[in-house]
């Protein structure tokens, strides 16, 4: 067996599975900022009540996200020798930037929202709840910052060795390739936030217990939503394909499902890549639509996949289906919410019980959306591992054979899967217990006296 | 500028061991210390808000050798594949095992985390230890840098004194912050149990340093500040023990951390400039920290960043860590 494949194989499992939690945590971190300060501004006890509620939801997340991170961070080091070596003078930066200037600020300030009240100053209290939202999100651009430059390599400079040099710092962070792609990742993460805060609050109007809670949450959560929806449409969105448009021309022929170079290219709505026949089967198209999307004008030349060698191609299916779920999903995610706070401008929203069920049961979706965004960034890059400098092929640990990357990707699924299954137990049951219950002994860690 | 950055890589990971290291202490410790089911969550807790930040400065620290010696990343991880595999995978573990056992109310699940928890904190604290004792033994590596034995090779016997010298070290180092930080019989058995561990520390020190100085020819090859290091060590190894017999809790665990802390620096002194020291490793060669430097420019820049970085990080760090002290008593919860 093909020990790149594996490697990427277990990559993919193992980041995938990764994302899962920081999409919680950057989603619900604005959340807990929000109820802290509202609790912190007047005396409103249910704010401080729900923000309780979203900081344990949050922890259990942030437990997950740093059990699971632990291995990103040296994966690189153990499957992927070649690219480390090659590339570690300019993404070691960011990565480490993350350690150092993020992940020490979420996780000290989590500890003081967990365990601190009572202990420090309720200002304090509140400062780490917006600290800790501060945290996550920098940790965040932080990685972004690294993938785009894997997508768009700037500040660099090539050694008489081979091996790629920092030249600048400034010039990584400041990537214009990263910036619209933060901005996109944010407000998918704030869809996400959005759509598991209403969700949460659907389920307790349903369910009629907790309602008041769910009447906040619900108008707070699809306000949310409603508003990054729109946002991650356009303009960061949109913003993001023109760099993929400039940048990576072949990915976005493979994200379209484009074969042949078409003035007025049209856009498919729906439609099966044949990469044999090389042809879009059982398409519907929006004529000259995609010439639009891509620069602005109705005629212009689009370039398709025959136009470049099959060796540069990524996988197409993969990258087309994954493109077209995600803006399949953030379609329907903008029609649900807009419809929701139409009904919520209305007074109707919370005895809508159609509605809120659609809402309950979009939570999953946001981030299906997600991970189908970054699969269209990661394997859209491919053959790449850094965009036009490194092909992925040349990337692994030239020590490490494809029986070991096998052992320990079923070590990863094993311990995953019982992960997975503890998460979702103790999240459902914090939400069970909800937001009013006096249930403190839910987290027993936390009992400190003060 | 090198030597800066295997300074700060030394620091790091030095207050990694600090951190982590009575974390991983206290959970080894804890069935000995603690019987009844509140005993143990009383330990638990006294861990349970500060192992995150403990852990962190593991991240930040592969981190930093990524951005400071990406040579020594890359061959580094890739060469120890499974050993490492194992280590992140208990790392995993232990980290469910802290996290979810306040969330059951069984006692039949409270055993089973608690014992996954000691467990896996202990086998984290043997193996760190085994993978010292191996880069101040030395490694067969390949001209590139990468390791050319097996996993049974990591096992020899020097390697396996080092990884049980650093379970008794930091399990003593655990009861110090045990009896800081709790009140009740677990302190008391945790005092109990220090009086017992420190002889058996103090025995296995002396044995992990004749073998070392043996291992190493440690004085025809060290710079004389190395070789004068285990005074300050006995020192500290005195001082922990006074200290704790005049149940002074906190300067126990101070003195306890320059115990460690020593221990660490003497390591570091001894292996330097090599981040893998060939074997036998008294033959100077290896990966250097000058082999496995980035570019100037890149050096500096990360140097920069992480010692501005880790500044800002202890000032707020320490300030949290002063207004969130206290004791926990076992009752209480």
């Amino acid at each position: 067996m093909d020990v790149v494949l594996v490697d990427r194989l277990q990559f993919a499992f193992t980041i995938m599975f990764h994302y899962l939690f920081p999409i919680g945590t950057m989603g619900i971190a604005p959340f807990i900022a929000f109820y802290t300060l509202r609790a912190l501004r007047g005396a409103d006890e249910e704010a401080e009540r729900a923000a309780h509620f979203w900081t344990k939801i949050f922890a259990v997340n942030f437990a997950a996200g740093v059990v699971t991170g632990i291995p990103m961070e040296f994966q690189f080091g153990t499957n992927w020798a070649q690219f480390s070596l090659k590339t570690g003078s300019v993404i070691g930066q960011p990565l480490a930037m993350e350690g150092i200037y993020a992940f020490f600020l979420e996780s000290v300030f989590l500890g003081v929202l967990l365990y601190g009240k009572g202990r420090v100053s309720p200002n304090l209290h509140a400062a780490s709840a917006v600290l800790v939202w501060l945290g996550s999100w920098l940790s965040g651009f932080f990685i972004v910052a690294t993938d785009a430059w894997m997508q768009h390599p700037v500040g660099y400079a090539i050694a008489p060795n081979g091996r790629i040099e920092l030249r600048s710092l400034a010039a990584v962070l400041l990537n214009p390739f990263a910036w619209w792609q933060y901005l996109h990742v944010m407000c998918g993460a704030l869809v996400a936030g959005g759509f598991i805060v209403a969700g949460v609050g659907a389920y307790y109007l349903l369910a009629r217990r907790n309602e008041s809670f769910g009447r906040r949450f619900v108008a707070a959560g699809a306000l949310t939503a409603f508003v990054f929806s729109a946002l991650t449409i356009f303009p960061t969105g949109d913003r993001n394909g023109a760099d993929v448009t400039h940048d990576q021309p072949i990915k976005l022929a493979a994200m379209e499902g484009l074969f042949e170079s078409t003035e007025g290219a049209p856009l498919a709505i729906i439609g099966m890549p044949d990469t044999h026949a090389k042809t879009l089967i059982d398409p519907i198209f929006v004529p000259d639509f995609l010439s639009f999307l891509a620069y602005g004008n109705f005629k212009a030349n689009v370039k398709g996949l025959t136009a470049y060698a099959t060796q540069l191609w990524p996988p197409v299916e993969l990258t087309y289906y994954a493109y077209h779920v995600m803006v399949g999903l953030g379609t329907i995610f903008l029609a649900a919410t807009a419809l929701a706070v139409l009904m919520l401008w209305r007074r109707r929203l919370f005895e809508s019980r159609w509605l809120l069920w659609i809402l309950m049961l979009l939570m999953p979706f946001p981030y299906i959306g997600n991970e189908a965004g970054w699969i269209v960034t990661e394997v859209g890059r491919q053959p790449w591992i850094v965009y036009g400098l490194m092909k992925t092929t040349q990337a692994s640990s030239p020590n490490v054979v494809a029986g070991e990357t096998i052992f320990t990707l079923i070590g990863f699924l094993g311990m995953y899967f019982v992960l997975g299954v503890l998460f979702l137990y103790l999240t459902l049951r914090e939400i069970a217990s909800g937001p009013a219950g006096h249930d403190e002994s839910a987290h027993a860690t936390a009992e400190v006296p003060g | 500028m090198s030597v800066v950055a295997f300074i700060v890589l030394a620091v790091m990971l030095t207050v990694y061991v600090l951190l982590d290291g009575y974390d991983l202490g206290v959970a080894a410790i804890a069935p000995l210390v603690a019987r009844a089911d509140d005993e143990r969550a009383a330990c638990m807790s006294s861990i349970g808000p500060f192992w995150n930040g403990n852990e962190v400065w593991l991240v930040a620290a592969g981190g930093t050798l990524f951005a400071l010696f990406p040579v020594a990343y890359a061959v580094a991880f890739s060469g120890f594949y499974l050993p490492f595999v194992v280590v992140l995978w208990l790392l995993i573990f232990r980290g469910i095992a802290l996290e979810v056992r306040g969330h059951f109310a069984s006692a039949i699940w409270h055993d089973f985390w608690d014992f996954a928890f000691s467990a896996s904190s202990a086998l984290l604290i043997l193996l760190f230890g085994v993978a010292l004792g191996n880069l101040l033994r030395g490694l067969p590596l390949s001209p590139q840098g990468y390791f050319l034995g097996t996993f049974a090779y990591l096992l020899n016997p020097y390697a396996l004194a080092v990884g049980i010298f650093a379970v008794a070290a930091l399990m003593q180092h655990g009861t110090t912050f045990l009896a800081m930080r709790v009140d009740g019989p677990p302190a008391l058995r945790a005092r109990a149990l220090f009086s017992v561990l420190w002889w058996i520390v103090l025995a296995l020190y002396a044995i992990v340093t004749v073998a070392t100085a043996l291992e190493r020819d440690f004085f025809a090859h060290l710079a004389g500040w190395v070789a004068a290091m285990p005074i300050l060590s006995l020192a500290a190894l005195l001082w922990t023990r006074a200290a704790m017999q005049r149940t002074r809790e906190g300067a126990a665990f101070v003195a306890s951390c320059a115990f460690v802390a020593s221990l660490l620096v003497t390591a570091a002194g001894t292996i330097f400039p090599y981040l893998l020291p060939s074997f036998p490793a008294a033959s100077h060669r290896g990966l250097s920290i000058y082999d496995a430097s980035p570019s100037a420019t890149a050096l500096a820049t990360a140097l920069t960043v992480t010692i501005a970085g880790l500044i800002a990080v202890v000032v707020y760090t320490s300030s949290v860590a002063r207004r969130m002290a206290g004791k926990i008593a076992v009752n209480d919860r």
